[in-house]
């Protein structure tokens, strides 16, 4: 059966639509353990890792994990470095609040098509190139900060730096090489968790490197351009690891794989239609945009915020506006188990109603964030509306799978861009001009989420039903073979290539939810390649 | 008893949505002090090297006696209209508490109805910005009482522009461009290094 490796719409390639509860291990007989490799970690015929062992550095698996979350983590660090020492900034630079704004527009904008693009890359160069590139050719950029003098240049630096958060693809392309496709579910959701950590982690730092230097004797104005030397160095330290202790995949580098030369690749073009065609693909690109957007908007001016609104110190300021972003350590994977449990019971249906739930949570929050007069009650709506935000993202990716096998790698590329996209209007419609305060901001964009969040109720599955219908009762339509094989024509699958899609819809059998009798294995069954 | 609780609840997250609202209001003040500072209308000082001296004294126009509580006197350098525009962070509210108008202290001193002056050199944390200078006596609970300021009710007249320090320095700039060109020339150097082995080990 020829797999199709490399190709465009698998760049997030193993991201199955069975994602078990709590899937440290994969205890299937169905994946074939290959017991003649020597790694630290049992893999599979391809050498991917089956287990996650978390406090593991073992080369090449865990040391992989561990180095593409800290990347990731290290670029939200250098994009948001800014936003908790706006107060500074503001002053030297003699911003007004639209210069603030748009600049943290500017800030998510430049990922959108980075995004887009890092697939490629990582297809070209392999995802361990693709991540040291980028971070460090973002280096420079970061250390660009020293020479700003205006609202022009911030905008354009804080543009430049932002760039770098595609190593989110680089990142979770360099997962799927490494672990086996039925724990890469809950891998690539602990790893942009924790990478997402960087944007509370940078509020705490920020303000206390600024400190420190200026106690060392420097003035406010010039303490801010030396701290932003500390995130330069992280990037330029963390890229200088990956391609030292890095490899693309767990037998070597990627010159291996491109010896690979008779493999059947799918065209673009045809990826692409099937991606765009689905209306499923836009509403959640709408929906990240209102759940991981609202995140990024919000380490960009809660910081100010609170400094601000409850007159605090900047580095009081800094440890609140950490405790949002840093909450993305359990959230995250939170919003992924509520979607897994509630599948289990109530198949695709609960999955859409935990969605919905979670999202509309975390915009009630947020407008009552905007609202509150008193600091603890502040801390306490935007503590829920980080859980809820950052729970409703991984929610999201754990009914994207769903959605395309054929165009998975692009819908998911895309609803990341999305996340990005919805980020930069925020902050555009809100945040950026002098008509209302911040909080008002909060309040009116806590509004926005809870409407934006109400398309969920319209996305359909023949084969499982949507939030109020039930699926077709038609025996064609209402089958998962009959919605994944249809991305197909029918020339293609006399060729074949649709195999992977039907042993996708089998194992996708597990979304209708309470008791469902599993269908009986073929005896000819490969081991799961997906 | 649910009701209740429920009730309690709700009037208890309520009362926090309302803001707090006692303390001095700038509105209630009387400008009994004169205060003059150095700079002319519209020029401008340089942060971190120009001075400005401040004058001040009690304006003996108003009756003897309205001084009996003032106990000490704090100067501030303000922000005129014109920098408060667009920046809600400089806004100025009613109550004092709140306001952000005259965030930067030029010195406080215990207060004397006769003349006293002060030479401030302007500090570097200064931003750039149109200033005027306002004097609030306080009394001995620390409220605001009475004020004195060298520009109009209207705060139009007699303003004056500081021009901050950039912040950067030529060895900032070097030190940046030189970790700049490490990161690029070892990002190449590594990348052809490898291609050099990946070469070599295939005409092996």
């Amino acid at each position: 059966m020829p797999e199709i490796e490399g190709s465009p719409g698998s760049s997030m390639h193993g991201v199955t639509g069975r994602e078990p509860v709590l899937a440290f291990s994969v205890a299937s007989p169905m994946v074939h353990t290959d017991r003649t490799a020597k790694f630290d970690l049992p893999v599979d015929s391809e050498h991917k890792a089956t287990v996650f062992k978390l406090f593991s550095f073992a080369n090449p698996h865990m040391r992989t994990f561990h180095l593409s979350w800290i990347s990731f983590f290290t670029t939200f660090i250098s994009t948001f470095a800014a936003a908790p020492l706006v107060p500074i900034i503001r002053d030297n630079l003699n911003l007004t609040k639209s210069d603030i704004g748009n600049a943290g527009v500017a800030s998510v904008s430049g990922s959108i098509f980075s995004r887009l693009v890092m697939g490629a890359v990582c297809d070209l160069l392999g995802p361990r190139y693709g991540c040291a590139f980028l971070i460090m050719l973002s280096a420079p950029t970061v250390f660009c900060m020293s020479f700003v003098n205006d609202a022009s240049g911030y905008m354009t630096v804080r543009f430049m730096i932002g760039f770098s958060l595609a190593t989110f693809v680089s990142c979770q392309y360099w997962m799927s090489t490494m672990f086996n496709s039925k724990i890469i579910g809950l891998v690539n959701g602990t790893a942009a968790g924790w990478g997402n950590m960087g944007g509370g982690a940078t509020q705490l730092l920020m303000p206390v490197l600024f400190e420190i230097i200026k106690k060392a004797g420097a003035t406010p104005f010039t303490a801010w351009r030396i701290a932003f030397f500390i995130p330069g160095w992280l990037n330029v330290i963390m890229g200088i690891l990956v391609l030292t202790l890095g490899q693309d995949l767990p037998d070597g580098n990627l010159s291996t794989l491109q010896k690979k030369g008779d493999v059947a690749k799918d065209k673009f073009g045809k990826v692409l239609w099937y991606a765009v065609t689905n209306y499923r693909t836009w509403i959640f690109v709408l929906l990240y945009g209102y759940s991981m957007g609202v995140e990024l908007t919000i380490d960009n001016v809660i910081a100010e915020y609170f400094y601000d609104r409850f007159d605090l110190k900047l580095h009081l300021a800094g440890i609140i506006a950490a405790c949002f972003g840093m909450a993305n350590l359990l959230a995250r994977p939170f919003g992924g188990f509520t979607s897994d449990y509630m599948a289990k019971r109530f198949g695709m249906r609960g999955r859409l109603w935990n969605l919905w739930l979670l999202q509309t949570a975390g915009g009630v929050c947020c407008l009552c964030l905007g609202l509150v007069n008193s600091l603890p009650l502040a801390i306490t709506f935007m503590m829920l509306f980080s859980i809820g935000a950052q729970a409703a993202c991984g929610a999201t990716f754990g009914i994207i799978p769903f959605i395309s096998r054929r165009s998975l790698g692009i819908i998911s590329g895309m609803t990341g861009a999305g996340g990005n996209f919805g980020s930069g209007l925020t902050q555009l419609i809100f945040f950026a001009s002098a008509s209302f305060s911040t909080a008002k901001g909060l309040t009116y964009m806590g509004i926005m989420i809870i409407g934006c969040t109400l398309p969920v109720t319209l996305v359909h599955f023949p084969q499982w039903g949507s939030m109020f219908l039930p699926p077709s009762q038609d025996i064609v339509k209402g089958s998962e073979e009959h919605y994944y094989v249809s991305e197909w024509t029918d020339e293609e699958k006399q060729k074949g290539m649709h195999q992977a899609s039907l042993k996708f819809a089998e194992n996708s059998r597990s979304e209708r939810g309470g008791k469902v009798a599993s269908a009986p294995t073929p005896p000819e069954n490969t081991p799961n390649r997906v | 008893m649910e009701v209740p609780a429920g009730f309690l609840v709700v009037s208890l997250l309520l009362s926090c949505f309302a803001t707090t609202s006692y303390g001095v209001y700038f509105s209630s003040l009387k400008e009994t002090l004169e205060v003059t500072a150095s700079p002319t209308k519209g020029q401008v000082l340089k942060a971190g090297e120009d001075k400005i001296t401040v004058t001040w004294r009690f304006n003996q126009t108003y009756p003897a006696g309205t001084d009996s509580d003032y106990k000490t006197v704090k100067v501030k350098l303000c922000y005129a209209p014109l920098s408060q525009k667009d920046r809600s962070w400089r806004k100025t509210v009613d109550l004092l508490k709140k306001d952000k108008t005259c965030p930067h202290k030029i010195v406080a001193r215990p207060y004397t109805a006769s003349n006293s002056s002060f030479t401030w050199t302007v500090e570097r944390d200064i931003p750039s910005a149109i200033y005027f200078v306002r004097a609030f006596a306080f009394n001995a609970q620390e409220e605001q009482v009475a004020y004195g300021q060298t520009t109009d009710a209207h705060k139009v007249n007699n303003l004056f522009e500081i021009q901050a320090i950039t912040g950067r320095h030529m060895s900032l700039d070097i030190a940046s461009i030189c970790f700049s060109a490490f990161s690029i020339v070892s990002l190449a150097g590594f990348f052809y290094m490898e291609k050099r082995k990946a070469k070599a080990s295939q005409e092996k």
